[in-house]
């Protein structure tokens, strides 16, 4: 009997991993067809839906690609965008993970609330105070500067970080520390020697994470810098804006072009992702 | 164990950094919304209006769409993704070869932008060489609307939202469901529960605070959304797609009027609040 049941269920099994194949290709496929779409346009290959059944216009062509990188300084972005976001990540997960480390090592009342705090600040959208940190930013004389953009970045996804970070601290037992402690290891000798290496996978995975959210941010810099500091986002929007009459295939090369040095981050980065977790259910002690 | 000073110390730099950068900006915009004070025109006297910055703004029909056209958006784009997003990461709660390339895969439209989402998707459903209605013509079907008029706008975004953050929730909710020990789901295996009911009663006990986290996020987002709008339809035809972030940003920077544009921008401040305030109750509720 019992053989029967696991036989049935093994069987059951096989079923239900056919299944989700099938709908694990398709939903690669699915989401990833306004990509491929957009890639082929890149290259010029359009449908013609006028016609039907619709016709295809072959002719393959690297012209978008040439008129794109005629876009005015876009090397100059792509080094403005990696610098603003590397900086930002530096300074966001290195302030964050003291105060994480601290959070961890802590115990007081509405500590719970604090940690919940933090997570309502990082669901706190750009919008809502972007427009006067502007003026602040001005008056500091650090609008349009990228001192003033990654400090103003690096404080809109510290929150996050100092929650993710907490999950990974307090997952942590206290002896390394405690041995290391009665070894003479001072305070920051024992973040910088224990915590930090043991939680290095995770710290990695949420700077990717604060990178990659940074690089795709619009508004902030949008609005916080002009001229002289131009992100990607920016330069796209700019771009899209003001030149509404672009046409489909030379914007979808600048997609490309814009897409492919973070999508090929990400490709690299993909197993340390695989070690970001908001699980919350580690954050309750 | 750390003193007292050290905990302290700890926090400074993050003090440093926030205090400036965010509380500060966003107590400036709150004080501020209850004068007249006008940076673009210098000079004026700046003095107390109480909540006539507020009232204005009420009175404002743009605004009045923006918020039913936010609290749309932010309603049916952020059950899809919770849902549909769940939905894919329990696809691959299961190892198989490759899944590790699949879970790229399915993550890679969050890696775009949402300026270049907007961009992307304008295009894309171009009635004459756009993705979606060479579809129906293949089919020989009747093709589709125009998906950008007045009465489809809105959904469309919707659908775009989705695109672009559904694969990001499979990604936090994936190793949430991964920590649920192997045995538990056998065991709902063996007792011939379907699937739903597997879902509801292993998993979803164990991710209730994860779900309700992603969700505030997700919530946060979709209330200030403007980036996506602003690229896809640019808040229209007429105020079809405006919300409270675009409106904010239109009167800001396009009407120099500061004081709608912090206004509004406080409007979604506490609609956050608010959010996270049930976030707070519903969390501490689950722990008891």
């Amino acid at each position: 009997m019992v053989l029967r049941a696991r036989l049935q269920h093994r069987q059951k099994r096989r079923h239900y991993v056919s299944w989700r194949g099938l709908l694990l290709a398709a939903a690669v496929l699915l989401l990833n067809m306004p990509l491929l779409w957009t890639s082929a346009a890149s290259f010029g290959i359009v449908p013609d839906n006028t016609t039907s059944p619709p016709t295809w216009l072959l002719h393959p062509t690297d012209e978008n690609y040439l008129e794109a990188a005629g876009f005015p300084n876009l090397l100059g972005q792509l080094e403005t965008s990696i610098a603003i976001s590397s900086l930002t990540t530096l300074l966001a997960i290195a302030v964050a993970y003291l105060a994480a480390y601290s959070l961890s090592r802590s115990h007081f009342m509405g500590k719970r609330l604090l940690l919940q705090s933090f997570l309502i600040l990082a669901s706190l959208p750009v919008i809502a105070y972007v427009i006067p940190e502007k003026n602040l930013l001005q008056l500091a004389h650090l609008y349009d500067t990228l001192v003033g953009i990654t400090l103003a970045e690096a404080a809109l996804y510290a929150p996050l970080a100092v929650y993710v970070l907490h999950g990974y601290l307090a997952q942590l037992s206290p002896e390394h520390e405690e041995a290391a402690r009665l070894d003479g290891a001072g305070t920051f000798q024992i973040i910088w020697r224990v915590a930090l290496p043991i939680t290095a996978p995770g710290i990695a995975a949420t700077a990717v994470i604060v990178f990659v959210l940074s690089w795709n941010q619009l508004l902030m810099p949008f609005v916080l810098t002009a001229n002289h500091v131009q992100t990607i986002p920016v330069m796209l929007s700019t771009f899209f804006v003001y030149e509404r009459e672009l046409d489909w295939e030379t914007a979808a090369a600048a997609l490309v072009v814009s897409l492919l040095p973070l999508a090929a981050f990400v490709a690299a980065a993909h197993r340390t992702l695989e070690q970001f977790s908001l699980d919350v259910a580690r954050q309750e002690d | 164990m750390l003193t007292r000073r050290q905990r302290m110390l700890l926090f400074v730099p993050l003090a440093l950094l926030l205090v400036p950068f965010l509380l500060l900006p966003a107590l400036f915009g709150f004080l501020t919304s209850f004068t007249n004070y006008a940076p673009f025109q210098p000079g004026q006297l700046v003095r107390f209006v109480g909540l006539d910055n507020y009232l204005s703004i009420l009175h404002d029909d743009t605004f009045r769409t923006a918020v039913r056209n936010v609290t749309v958006f932010a309603t049916a784009s952020v059950s899809a993704e919770l849902i549909g997003g769940f939905g894919l990461a329990y696809l691959l709660r299961e190892s198989f070869r490759g899944r590790s390339i699949v879970r790229f895969l399915l993550l890679l439209p969050w890696v775009v932008s949402p300026v270049a989402t907007g961009i992307m998707w304008h295009f894309l459903v171009n009635r004459e060489s756009g993705m979606i209605n060479y579809w129906p013509a293949l089919l020989g079907l009747p093709s589709l609307p125009y998906l950008l008029t007045f009465e489809l706008a809105l959904p469309t975004a919707i659908v775009t939202e989705i695109w672009r953050k559904m694969p990001f929730v499979m990604f936090l909710v994936l190793p949430g469901l991964l920590a649920v020990p192997a045995d538990q789901w056998d065991q709902a295996r063996l007792e011939g529960l379907p699937v739903l009911g597997q879902i509801r009663h292993v998993a979803l006990p164990r991710l209730r605070l994860l779900m309700l986290t992603i969700t505030l996020l997700l919530l946060g987002d979709a209330l200030g959304n403007f980036e996506n709008i602003m690229m896809l339809t640019g808040g229209g035809p007429g105020s079809a797609t405006t919300t409270p972030g675009f409106y904010s940003y239109q009167k800001a920077f396009v009407a120099f009027n500061w004081a709608a544009g912090t206004t509004s921008g406080w409007f979604i401040v506490a609609a956050v609040l608010l959010v996270g305030l049930v976030y707070v109750i519903m969390a501490r509720r689950g722990a008891d």
